[in-house]
C-alpha cells in the first residue's frame, strides 16, 4: 500500500517549547487517519506544518513522495484543509465562498462552476448557495467550510476538529460526508479530542501526547495495548444455576461464570463471537434481558498510557 | 580587545590627519607633523608587540604623555586620541565603568572650547566601543572557560567510564569464578557422593548376584534409592542456581525506593501491577535508570513531599511512571536529563512522556511482545 503522507522526525519548536517532538508516521492511501490527543498535544501544529502554514523546525514531510517544501504548489493542489477555526467570508454568498477558494487553486470557467456546485451539493448546501453565511448555524458554516476545502478535489483532506461546537445533526452529516469522501477515494486525516468520533470513523489512529506519537494502530490494536480480552455480561431472567458448558466451546471464550441472573463471559477481544453466544443461549432456551460488552475504549487507552483524561 | 582598541586609535588618527590636511590643503606637509604621526604609530604598535604587563603599561603611559605633548605643542586635535588611551589603561586595570567614564571627561579642562563637542563625541563613541568590546570579551571568556570545563568533565567521565568498564569486566570474571567454584563444590558434595555410594552398592550386588540373590537385590534397591536421592539433589541445586528474573528488577527498584525514603525528606512509594515477569533485564535497566533520573530531578527542582513510582505491565506495553506532588511546570523545557531518558527508551522502541500539569510526571512506555 502506498503512502500518501510520510512524516519523518518532524519537530517544531516555539522558543524553548517543543510543540511537536520528533514525530514520524505514515498515512496510507485510502485511510481515515485519526489524530487523537488532548488539547495542546500538538495536533494542530502538526497539521499546520503539513498544510505549509507553519515552518518545520526539523524533519521532513512528503506528500505522494514529494517534499512539501520543495514542491509547495504540488502540495497545495493536493491538500484540502478544513481548519479548526471556520474560515469563510460572511459577506459573500455560500456559492461565492466556494468559488473563491476553488479559484485560488487555479480552477477556471465552466470547470470552476461545476466543481463549486458539486461541492455545495455534497455538503447539503445546494439549496442555500445564494444565502449569506452570517445567517447560517454553526454546523452549516462548518459544512460550507468543508465545501471550500474539497472543491478542487484534493487527494488528502485534513480536518482539524471539524465537529467542535456544532449540533448533533450537522455532526452526523459531517461524519457521513467524511465516510463518503473516503469512499470516493480521498485519504483523510481527522483530528479530534472526541474519542467516540475517532473510534467510529477512523481506520487507523495515532495517539498524540506532548508532541509525540505514543501509540499507533487500528482501534483494536490500540485497545489491545491494555488487554486482549473483553467481558460480555448477559442479563437473564432466572437466577437458577444453568449448564453453560456449551458456551465454553465457542471460539474465543476463555471463561464463563454465572452470578445470580448475570452470565459473565470472558473472551478474546479480537474475535467477534457475540452472535454465536446469543444463538447458543437461545438454543438452550435461556431468556435474555440485556447484553453488555465491557471492553476498553480509546479513552481508557489514553488514560492508561498517559495518566490523564483526553479532555483535561 | 587589543585589536578593537587599535582599530579605534587608527580611526581617530585617520580623522585627525584628514582634518588637519583639509584645514591647510595648499601648504606643504609639515615634516614634524609627519614624524609625530609615525612616532605615535610606532609607540602604539609596540604596545601590541610587548608581552609583559608592566612593559605594556609603561608604553601606554608613554603614549598618553606623547599625545598630551603633541596636543600642547603641535596640534590641539591630538586630544581626541586621549579617551581611547584612557580606556585602554582602564581596561587593563579592570576599573568600574563610571570611574572610567569620569576619567575620560577629565581632559575636557585642557581642551579648547571649539573642540569640545568633537572631543565629547569621540569620547562617547570610544566608550561605546569599549563597552561592546568588553562585553563580548567577557562573554568569550565565559564560553571559553565553560568549554574548558566541559572538556575536563568529558575527560574525567571518559576515564571513569574506562575504569568502571574495566572494573565491570573484572568483577564479572570474579563472579563467574566464584560461581563455578561453588557449583563444582556443590556437585562434588551432593551428587558425587551419591553416585559413588550407588556405584559401590551396585558393584557389590554384581559380585553377590550368583551366590546370594536376596542380598544382591537388597544392595541394588539401596543403589536405586541413593541414585534417586542424588537426582533430586541435582534438581534442587539447579533450581537454586537459576535466579528468578523478577528478583533482580522489582527488588532493586524497591531497595531504591526504601533508600530514598530514608535518605531524603520525601515519602516514596512503589506500586506494581500486572505480570512483571515479562519485563526483560534490559527493560528493567531502562526503567531503573529513568526512575533514578526522574527522582533526581524531582528532588532537585520540584520541592515535592511525595514521590511515587509505578510499574504496570499492560497487554503490549510496559509503563513505568515517576510522579511527584511538587509544583510541576507549565512549560516543560527539555534538558539533557529528559533527552537521556528519551534516548534510553528509544533504544528499546519506547517513548517518554513528560508532563508538568499536575505535579511532575515522567512516564516511560516500552512495548513488548505478548506471546
Amino acid at each position: 500500500m502506498s503512502h500518501v503522507l510520510e512524516i519523518r522526525q518532524l519537530t517544531k519548536k516555539f522558543g524553548d517549547f517543543v510543540a511537536v517532538d520528533n514525530m514520524s508516521l505514515n498515512v496510507r492511501e485510502g485511510e481515515i487517519f485519526g489524530f487523537l490527543g488532548a488539547n495542546g498535544a500538538g495536533k494542530s501544529t502538526t497539521i499546520n506544518m503539513i498544510a505549509s502554514l507553519l515552518r518545520v523546525t526539523k524533519g521532513e514531510i512528503n506528500l505522494l513522495g514529494k517534499n512539501i517544501e520543495k514542491h509547495s504548489k504540488f502540495a497545495k493542489m493536493n491538500i484540502g484543509i478544513v481548519p479548526q477555526d471556520i474560515a469563510i467570508y460572511e459577506d459573500m454568498t455560500a456559492y461565492e465562498n466556494v468559488r473563491f477558494f476553488a479559484g485560488l487553486y487555479g480552477l477556471r470557467g465552466s470547470l470552476l462552476r461545476e466543481r463549486t456546485e458539486e461541492a455545495l451539493e455534497f455538503v447539503g448546501l445546494g439549496d442555500k448557495s445564494k444565502s449569506y453565511p452570517k445567517n447560517f448555524s454553526g454546523g452549516m458554516k462548518r459544512r460550507l467550510n468543508i465545501a471550500c476545502a474539497i472543491a478542487h478535489r484534493p487527494k488528502l483532506i485534513i480536518m482539524d476538529e471539524p465537529t467542535v461546537g456544532i449540533d448533533p445533526h450537522s455532526r452526523n452529516y459531517i461524519l457521513n460526508s467524511v465516510r463518503k469522501l473516503n469512499d470516493m477515494g480521498c485519504t483523510i486525516i481527522y483530528t479530534s479530542h472526541y474519542m467516540e468520533e475517532v473510534e467510529e470513523i477512523c481506520t487507523r489512529i495515532a495517539i498524540v501526547d506532548h508532541g509525540k506519537v505514543i501509540a499507533e494502530g487500528s482501534k483494536e490494536q490500540l485497545k489491545a495495548i491494555i488487554t486482549d480480552t473483553k467481558e460480555i455480561w448477559i442479563g437473564i431472567r432466572t437466577d437458577e444455576p444453568l449448564n453453560l458448558q456449551a458456551l465454553k466451546a465457542i471460539a474465543g471464550v476463555t471463561a464463563v461464570l454465572q452470578e445470580e441472573n448475570t452470565i459473565k463471559i470472558v473472551s478474546k477481544a479480537e474475535i467477534n463471537n457475540l452472535n454465536r453466544i446469543i444463538q447458543q443461549l437461545i438454543k438452550d432456551q435461556v431468556e435474555i434481558r440485556s447484553v453488555e460488552e465491557q471492553a476498553p475504549n480509546l479513552e481508557t487507552v489514553f488514560l492508561t498510557l498517559t495518566g490523564r483524561n483526553l479532555r483535561d | 580587545m587589543e585589536i578593537w582598541t587599535m582599530a579605534n586609535k587608527a580611526a581617530v588618527l585617520g580623522f585627525i590627519i584628514v582634518t588637519s590636511f583639509l584645514a591647510h590643503p595648499t601648504s606643504e606637509i609639515d615634516p614634524w607633523q609627519m614624524l609625530v604621526y609615525l612616532l605615535y604609530l610606532a609607540i602604539n604598535l609596540t604596545i601590541l608587540t610587548v608581552k609583559q604587563m608592566n612593559q605594556k603599561q609603561l608604553f601606554m603611559g608613554l603614549s598618553i604623555g606623547f599625545v598630551v605633548a603633541s596636543t600642547l605643542v603641535l596640534d590641539p586635535l591630538f586630544v581626541l586620541l586621549l579617551p581611547v588611551h584612557i580606556l585602554e589603561l582602564a581596561f587593563l586595570a579592570g576599573k568600574q565603568r563610571v570611574v572610567v567614564f569620569v576619567c575620560m571627561l577629565l581632559p575636557l579642562f585642557i581642551v579648547l572650547p571649539e573642540w569640545m563637542p568633537l572631543y565629547l563625541l569621540t569620547a562617547f563613541l570610544s566608550f561605546l566601543l569599549y563597552r561592546c568590546g568588553s562585553m563580548l570579551t567577557d562573554k568569550l571568556g565565559r564560553v571559553e572557560a565553560e568549554r574548558e570545563k566541559m572538556r575536563e568533565d568529558l575527560q574525567s567521565l571518559t576515564r571513569s567510564l574506562n575504569e568502571s568498564s574495566e572494573y565491570f569486566r573484572q568483577s564479572t570474571y570474579t563472579i563467574q569464578l566464584e560461581e563455578r567454584n561453588r557449583l563444582s563444590q556443590q556437585i562434588h558434595d551432593d551428587v558425587g557422593h551419591a553416585v559413588a555410594g550407588a556405584l559401590i552398592q551396585m558393584e557389590a550386588s554384581r559380585l553377590l548376584m550368583a551366590t546370594d540373590q536376596d542380598k544382591a537385590s537388597e544392595l541394588l534397591r539401596n543403589a536405586i534409592a541413593i541414585s534417586k536421592e542424588g537426582l533430586e539433589r541435582i534438581r534442587v541445586t539447579l533450581k537454586d542456581v537459576k535466579p528468578r528474573p523478577e528478583e533482580l528488577g522489582i527488588n532493586r527498584l524497591r531497595l531504591f525506593v526504601d533508600e530514598l525514603s530514608v535518605r531524603e525528606t520525601v515519602t516514596a512509594t512503589l506500586t506494581f501491577e500486572g505480570d512483571i515477569d515479562v519485563i526483560t533485564p534490559i527493560q528493567w535497566k531502562i526503567i531503573q535508570q529513568n526512575a533514578t533520573e526522574a527522582v533526581t530531578n524531582a528532588l532537585k527542582y520540584a520541592k515535592a513531599t511525595v514521590i511515587s513510582l509505578e510499574v504496570r505491565v499492560l497487554n503490549t506495553f510496559i509503563k513505568a511512571v515517576v510522579t511527584d506532588n511538587g509544583g510541576g511546570a507549565d512549560k516543560v523545557v527539555k534538558g539533557l536529563g529528559i533527552l537521556g531518558m528519551e534516548e534510553r527508551a528509544a533504544s528499546a522502541g519506547g517513548t517518554v512522556i513528560v508532563d508538568g500539569t499536575r505535579g511532575f510526571s515522567v512516564t516511560t512506555l516500552l512495548p513488548y511482545r505478548n506471546e
